[in-house]
């Protein structure tokens, strides 16, 4: 009898243990993260992103990524939205402000917490995002990629270039807030500066038909962030060339195609800079105490074709600081 | 210990086996484990130490080239006097350096000169101070100044680094803002195996980049000792790198390989118990069969054969033991009838039986010897609860152990509660007693009867003696009387004839012949009452010539009747006997009667007595008669039986005769050659005394 309690022991005993055993070798699975992009051209951001993660040590065995590309419509973005949040990823990462704010409304209203990074968008603490930049609080963190606070020293920097310019026509999107926000801190700098501007809002056609018809030598262009006026950048381009306009834009994509200069922070390192807060809370760290980072760097992009074609006298001293490129002789971006 | 001894001592030879078999497997198993646990896990220590030393060492090396490089760029700036001229040397080093923010030339003042900013428009304020006091401070006696890490309005940790230059005569400043997000996110984010993480404290203790940014700004944790870790010192900055793990993570492959060794053994111990326990019963199966069977042996129950379909040593120990239990049976069952016999014996065998130990306690006694004393008084000494006596018994073998030849012949008396009764009282020691449970066998066996009848025996013998020497008796009394009757007449003749010759000397002479014949019938008549007397046996001093004398006397008249010569040789000087003389005198009178009978007449007596040197007094009777028939010779002692004619033998005389000399410790023998004559000689032990001297015919 004893025999037969001390077999019954020791089977739950070595059932329990060799259970115990295999539990040991549940591995976990790969972290889900959810991307959201409204457009193509922010592709980028997500090659940045998954640079910086493998840089950082991550595998594909770790990360899952599903990545939501709009092709820039703001219905379809919702809707994607909705499908990304149903399968329930542990991580969302943002690569603009439209998707930022869109999702916000959403997880408000569904009062979902998923962590989110913002791969990049200007002026997070003015959109309501964050509630301060070194305790953002809530789910959202990320790169504040500095593109409305430096539309004033962008600015600065175009007329610094090229020191004749009398006027700058600011294209900027009244629909969109941040490029609201960035008008507003131009419009102090030009005062601090004495450069007298005029602003133009990309959201109405008439913009673009105006400055074909109104700008003149001596007078410039400064793009304001939007992804709507991203979009036109082509058709801006064509502007500047046709009159020989100095232009300066935000991104190295935009200098390529054609504009004199842009000024701003890299779609891809601001991709490759959201890897860290990606993998911070992939670590275990929440949000909320993530502090909200400037881009790691700001590139003075000038293409040399245009800079070439405009004919006009630069300041040689600030062109030390600018990273010229060959467009053409590199290859260039396709159209 | 010593209850685990005992606890194990007590388990089953089963459970020792599986005991056995389940340490024998899993010991070395869990020491071989705990030899390698322990060896791989300073193993993985030592190697997670050379990593993080490998970490942090290029990390630190990073960061100290990250602020030497700006240094030594702001140097060349300020060595090559550039900075009084254009801004073209500020943008350059903005653009050489992605880390600085801003870069400001100070006055002797500490006021603004200049300022190019990645971020901000590049106009000085009005007498703007760029440098902190302790800075300025440190910028008149230093030629590198690290500032205070800080924040900039975006909540970025920053640092200043300055240096002073002189430009057109005077001393000045130049003075970088560095980002250190790059460097904090890099070491924070950095993803570290198994729970690693680097930190990063500056020179105020403050934990300035950390993977928890919850830690962040803190002071430095202390290490505990729950964490392997390692620090790196960055020199000029006195900042420290730290990079620690978790022991529970660090060691958490070696804790898997434990995990899953644990289900290993546990399986191991789980099969090798199962081995054990079938290896248990396989082995001890046979030992409990036999344990079982040996149980219901000794309790007397029935028991079957222990089966077994081995031949090896167990299964021949099973055959033994079937051999043996069937060989203890059949012997079982012969103690057992051995034992009714004994008991039967024991109890009817009409004597009493005891068992004393050394110091007289009676251990034991049967129901006889328990009747007889009427008492159960075990606790008394067998001399006072048998014998009545106070004292040992003085030829008690007990007492005396070299007395062995006397242990059965001690007799001793006791009052019954019929009068007195006769008991011969037997010592026996038991060579193999248990102890303490009686090393002698006393034996009572109560010869009153037997003493009874043969005093009867004796005395019929005596009565019938005296019927055979009757007319003899009357003859020999006869003839003094008629000598008294002749002398008593021819004197009152002579008296009433009034013989004048009838003097007193006459007289005198007629009566003392009459005397005389008086005095023989007396004799005579003494003889024959002392003869037939009935008495006990007496202990006294006998002179064995008297007795033969006294014997001759009896049977004389039959002598001379039947015209048998005698022929005495007894000497003088016989040593003397210790007996009752009677009873040797009516054997002496058997034996010359048997040979007067056996003569019939004109025969040839002989009776003679002699002494040896081995203390030995003999007495023959031979005689010259027919001699005793071959195949009467071994019944001549029984009682009743005779070779005489019918009414002249009892057939008692012989056996008395051995009773008689049984009694005085000696031995009766028989020669006889038919028709030639019968000697018959009986030795007694003689009592000590001076040799023998001439003898007398």
């Amino acid at each position: 009898m004893k025999t037969k309690w001390y077999f019954f022991f020791l089977t739950t005993v070595a059932v329990s243990a060799i259970i115990y055993a295999f539990l040991g070798f549940k591995g976990d699975g790969p972290a889900e993260i959810g991307v959201l992009m409204i457009g193509e051209n922010r592709h980028e951001k997500f090659t940045g992103l998954e640079k910086g993660l493998k840089d950082l040590g991550y595998s594909g065995k770790e990360i899952h990524f599903t990545v939501k590309n709009a092709d820039d419509d703001e219905k379809l973005l919702d809707k994607q939205i909705d499908d990304l949040l149903k399968s329930e990823p542990d991580l969302i990462v943002t690569l603009g402000g439209i998707e930022s704010l869109r999702l916000k409304e959403k997880l408000d209203k569904e009062k979902i917490k998923i962590p989110v990074v913002f791969a990049g968008i200007a002026a997070p603490k003015e959109l309501g995002l964050i509630k301060d930049y070194k305790s953002p609080g809530g789910i959202f963190t990320g790169i504040n990629n500095y593109h409305a606070s430096i539309s004033g020293k962008r600015l600065e920097m175009l007329t610094s270039l090229v020191p004749k310019i009398e006027k700058v026509h600011v294209i900027y999107d009244s629909k969109i807030d941040v490029s609201n926000l960035s008008l507003k801190e131009t419009r102090i700098a030009a005062q601090a500066l004495g450069v007298e501007i005029s602003p133009c809002d990309a959201s109405s056609k008439e913009c673009l038909e105006t400055l074909w018809k109104t700008v003149k030598d001596e007078e410039a262009i400064l793009i304001l962030p939007s992804f709507r006026i991203e979009s036109l950048t082509d058709d801006i381009v064509r502007l500047t060339e046709e009159k020989k306009i100095p232009a300066m834009g935000l991104y190295d994509f935009e200098a390529e195609k054609g504009l004199l200069a842009s000024y701003g922070s890299s779609f891809h390192s601001q991709g490759y800079q959201a890897a860290r807060f990606v993998s911070l809370i992939l670590q275990g760290n929440k949000p909320g105490e993530l502090p909200v980072e400037l881009p790691d760097g700001i590139r003075f992009v000038i293409n040399q074709q245009t800079k070439d074609a405009l004919g006009v006298k630069y300041n040689d001293d600030l062109l030390k600081l600018a990273e010229l490129i060959h467009p053409e002789v590199q290859g260039g971006r396709s159209q | 210990m010593k209850a685990m001894t005992d606890f194990m001592q007590s388990q089953t030879i089963r459970n020792k086996v599986l005991v056995f078999g389940v340490a024998m497997s899993t010991i070395p198993l869990l020491l071989i484990s705990l030899f390698y646990y322990s060896f791989v896990k300073a193993d993985l220590e030592t190697r997670i130490i050379e990593k993080q030393h490998l970490v942090l060492e290029n990390l630190s090396r990073e960061i100290e080239f990250e602020f030497s490089q700006t240094f030594q760029r702001i140097q060349v700036l300020a060595s090559l006097n550039l900075l009084d001229k254009k801004q073209s040397a500020l943008y350059e080093l903005l653009q050489q350096s992605e880390s600085v923010e801003e870069v400001v030339i100070a006055d002797d003042k500490g006021f603004v000169e200049q300022r190019v900013s990645r971020y901000d428009l590049n106009i000085a304020g009005s007498m703007e101070r760029w440098f902190t006091d302790d800075m300025w401070f440190q910028l008149q006696t230093r030629d590198k100044v690290y500032g205070q890490v800080d924040f900039n309005q975006y909540g970025q940790p920053v640092m200043k680094l300055a240096i002073p230059f002189y430009g057109n005569g005077t001393k000045k400043a130049i003075g970088v803002v560095v980002q250190l997000q790059k460097i904090i996110g890099k070491i924070s984010s950095m993803r570290q195996d198994h729970s690693s993480y680097i930190y990063l404290v500056d020179d105020n203790d403050r934990v300035i980049a950390h993977q928890d940014y919850s830690k962040i700004w803190h002071k430095q944790p202390s290490g505990g000792h729950d964490e392997i870790g390692v620090t790196a010192k960055i020199e000029d900055l006195n900042w420290i790198l730290v990079m620690e793990q978790p022991k529970t993570t660090a060691f958490a492959p070696i804790n898997r390989i434990l995990q899953s060794g644990i289900g290993a053994v546990a399986l191991l111990i789980l099969t090798v118990s199962l081995i054990s326990v079938w290896a248990g019963l396989y082995f001890t199966r046979p030992i409990v069969s036999i344990d079982r069977e040996m149980n219901n042996l000794k309790q007397g129950r029935k028991i079957s054969p222990v089966k077994m379909r081995r031949t090896d040593e167990l299964g021949k120990l099973a055959d033994s033991f079937n051999d043996m239990s069937k060989e203890l049976l059949e012997k079982s069952r012969l103690l057992e009838q051995e034992k009714e016999r004994l008991n039967v014996v024991v109890n009817g065998i009409g004597a009493g039986l005891a068992l004393v130990t050394k110091e007289y306690r009676i251990t034991w006694m049967n129901p006889i010897l328990k009747g007889w004393l009427k008492e159960d008084r075990l606790t008394l000494p067998c001399y006072t609860l048998i014998g009545g006596e106070n004292t040992p018994c003085l030829n008690c073998p007990i007492t005396c152990p070299d007395l062995d030849k006397i242990a059965d012949e001690v007799m001793k008396f006791k009052d019954g509660p019929n009068g007195e009764r006769i008991f011969r009282h037997r010592v026996f020691p038991l060579n193999h007693a248990i102890e303490e449970e009686g090393e002698f066998l006393v034996v009572l066996e109560d010869i009153t009867e037997q003493k009874q009848m043969e005093e009867t025996m004796i005395q019929t013998d005596k009565l019938s003696a005296l019927g055979i020497m009757a007319s003899s008796f009357a003859h020999e009394v006869n003839n003094p009387l008629a000598t008294i009757n002749v002398y008593a007449e021819d004197l009152i003749d002579r008296i009433q004839a009034g013989d004048e010759d009838l003097d007193e000397d006459e007289m005198e002479h007629y009566l003392r012949k009459i005397k005389e014949n008086t005095e023989r019938c007396k004799k005579i008549t003494g003889n024959l009452l002392n003869f037939s007397r009935k008495n006990d046996w007496t202990q006294e001093h006998i002179h064995i010539r008297e007795i033969i004398e006294s014997s001759i006397s009896l049977v004389e008249h039959q002598l001379k009747k039947q015209r048998i010569q005698l022929e005495l040789q007894v000497p003088d000087s016989l040593p003397m006997v210790t007996g009752d003389g009677l009873k040797l005198m009516q054997v002496i009178v058997n034996l010359i009667n048997n040979a007067v009978d056996a003569m019939e007449s004109e025969g040839r007596l002989l009776v003679s007595a002699s002494a040896d040197d081995e203390g030995q007094v003999s007495i023959k009777v031979t005689d010259s008669g027919h001699g005793i028939p071959a195949e009467a010779m071994d019944k001549l002692f029984d009682p009743f039986f005779t070779t005489k004619p019918i009414g002249k033998g009892t057939g008692l005389g012989l056996s008395v005769c051995y009773g008689i000399i049984q009694q005085f410790g000696g031995t009766i023998t028989i020669d006889s050659k038919p028709e030639e004559g019968t000697t018959v000689e009986i030795q007694l032990p003689a009592e000590l005394q001076a040799g023998i001297e001439g003898e007398d015919q």
